[in-house]
């Protein structure tokens, strides 16, 4: 009997805790509804106030064409470098130019900032040249001359006849360059160069794990790839912002000046005179390297006469050491 | 080979002696002095013009490392640098001489002024002389060149005039250049010349100058003073050069070129010895089946 009686009182309970359970219900229901409705409300309006403010977050950009302009934060997209748009342009060249160079060599005292900057531009290491300073000694009875050697950018470029791949090419300005993401490394342009101006990446670039990820671009052969060739690309990228290029503008002797021939004008690194392109070559008697070889190169010199820095022994061994 | 050592030693002394002769600056750019007096901030712009532009031969001044040359580039805490006036300074700048570089074309006046302002400032003695202030009313307001050319003498004619008592007036006795623009520089036409009394300038322009497509040249005009004029100058476009064109270094048919491009005797020669020799196996195995074609039928008969 006892335990019937303990039961019913259970049950009695049990229904007194479900009708305070529903009575509570309703109750937290009531509450709940209101601040469910207060807090859509609230975020409702912090929406259509967002949607509606005139510049909220804006931030300002420079265009292409050098505008100042104001964009919300919210429409800025990440952008990926075209790689193969600029490889096309980098094919293509800028229409209308033959560019030229034109080294004095009377005025070389190897400084050797020309190499320093090129290699800074191009990631290489110390001891690779896109262009070097050699020492010159044409017989026993001849003073000794020092003469920059960068890519001679030939009118009929044996390299470019013997590459199997179409990874180097000629563009319509007259510059020879290396698409080192076709290039295939068979260095047929090595031996085909009569002046040893293209090298070999025979390690890991420098600067491999910085560069990783970086977009290539086809005129500055940045990033360095192993197993490609590369060489002196007349600083291309910079031609393309009307500017001189990297070993140009670094001389501190005013040996080099570049220009472009359509316009019969060369402007010097040092100095930035501008001088006739013709004129320059008639009264000093300008000359190719090699002229027999009817590779037309685009790089002309100028003989060392009247030099105002003369060869020291000393310098011949920093030449040779490096 | 002692002779050559022998050649080697007179050139030095010889390249010795003809650079350390004196160089003379004329006496009206030796007494030029500062427009400007250098301040502390024009101290720091000159430091910054000078480690661009001059350290990579004189060196850090008053540490002795200039560059072994023969003459030896002075170093700039030197005497031999600080006995110069300021205007010898400017006109060596300017100028250059030998392997020291004229900067005429690659640092403004100002600039220059500042780098000696830098240069100044390791000498304790120093007290600066400020350029005399030009008398009121010498200075020209909107200065105005007006460019134009004269065909029948291949001549640019420039007029200059400037705004005095609100009143447009020619600008007599002014110095001016003209220059040419080309992709990296100017290319200075002619020489320097002075207006006359109506303040028109004319220069010879040469008449191979290469213009663009249709001979149109980019010109430019530049007082050679360039503080009585401030930063005043002219820019035109003018039909008087040489109307040049020339084709795309890489439009001809070449071996090197691609393959679009390839030359015609390559193409044909390449063409027809690939149909030959294919031609050639064809026929080969045609008489095999002619052949095999006869001997199944002699076996029917």
């Amino acid at each position: 009997m006892d335990e019937n009686k303990s039961i019913t009182d259970q049950n009695i309970n049990k229904n007194s805790e479900v009708s305070d359970s529903r009575r509570s219900f309703f109750k937290r229901f009531g509450l709940y509804g209101a601040a469910a409705a207060a807090g859509g409300a609230a975020i409702y309006s912090g929406h259509s106030y967002e949607e509606n403010k005139p510049n909220h977050d804006m931030v300002k950009v420079l265009t292409a064409d050098n505008k100042l302009v104001e964009v919300p934060r919210s429409q800025i997209r990440d952008m990926k470098v075209d790689v193969s748009r600029l490889t096309e342009l980098g094919r293509e060249g800028l229409p209308g130019r033959r560019f030229v160079m034109v080294i004095d060599l009377a005025k070389c005292r190897n400084a050797r900032k020309c190499i320093q900057a090129c290699q800074g531009a191009h990631h290489l290491r110390p001891y690779e040249y896109h262009i070097n300073t050699l020492t010159m000694q044409e017989s026993a009875n001849t003073a000794p001359y020092y003469m920059p050697k960068p890519c001679q950018h030939c009118d009929n470029p044996p390299c470019v006849a013997v590459c199997p791949v179409d990874a180097t090419f000629k563009r319509q300005d007259g510059i020879v360059l290396i698409d080192n993401e076709r290039c295939i490394g068979c260095r047929f342009c090595v031996a085909a160069c009569p002046y040893s101006a293209r090298m070999f990446h025979w390690e890991e670039p420098l600067f491999v794990e910085g560069d990783k990820g970086k977009s290539y671009n086809i005129e500055l052969n940045v990033p360095q790839k192993k197993g490609t060739v590369s060489k002196c690309l007349f600083s291309a990228d910079r031609l393309r912002e009307g500017k001189l290029p990297y070993c140009v503008s670094s001389c501190p002797n005013g040996v080099y000046y570049f220009g472009d021939e359509n316009q019969d004008a060369v402007t010097n690194g040092t100095t930035k005179e501008t001088v006739r392109l013709s004129e320059l070559l008639k009264v000093n008697g300008g000359y190719h390297l090699m002229p027999e070889l009817g590779t037309k190169p685009r790089v002309y010199y100028l003989p060392p006469k009247n030099r105002l820095f003369e060869v020291t022994e000393e310098k011949e061994k920093n030449a040779e050491n490096v | 080979m002692k002779r050559s050592y022998l050649v080697l030693f007179i050139i030095f002394l010889t390249a010795g002696r003809l650079f350390a002769q004196e160089w003379v600056v004329p006496a009206e750019n030796a007494s030029k002095r500062s427009p400007f007096a250098f301040k502390d901030s024009v101290r720091q712009a000159g430091a910054a013009l000078y480690m661009t532009n001059c350290k990579s031969c004189h060196g850090d001044p008053g540490k002795n490392n200039t560059v072994k040359l023969v003459p030896p580039p002075p170093d700039p805490a030197s005497a031999q640098m600080q006995k110069n006036s300021d205007g010898d300074m400017f006109y060596k700048l300017t100028v250059g001489r030998g392997p020291m570089p004229s900067f005429k074309n690659t640092l403004s006046a100002t600039d220059i002024w500042r780098i000696i302002s830098f240069i100044r400032s390791f000498n304790d003695k120093y007290v600066q002389e400020l350029a005399p202030s030009l008398a009121p009313g010498s200075t020209l307001e909107q200065v105005k060149f007006l460019i134009g050319i004269i065909k029948e003498t291949n001549q640019v004619q420039v007029k200059i005039s400037s705004l005095k008592d609100k009143v447009r007036q020619p600008v007599a006795n002014a110095e001016v250049k003209l220059f040419a623009k080309r992709y990296f520089g100017n290319l200075m036409i002619d020489e320097a010349h002075t207006s006359d009394n109506q303040g028109v300038v004319l220069f010879k322009f040469p008449a191979n100058l290469p213009g663009d497509k249709k001979g149109f040249v980019q010109l430019l005009v530049k007082p050679t003073d360039e503080t009585a004029f401030g930063e005043a100058m002219a820019d035109t476009t003018l039909s008087i050069g040489v109307a040049t064109y020339r084709p795309p270094l890489n439009e001809q048919r070449a071996l090197w070129n691609v393959v679009q491009k390839t030359p015609i005797w390559l193409l044909l020669t390449y063409t027809f010895s690939v149909l030959a020799v294919w031609g050639l196996i064809i026929y080969v195995l045609l008489q095999v089946r002619a052949i095999y074609k006869s001997g199944s039928e002699d076996k029917k008969v």
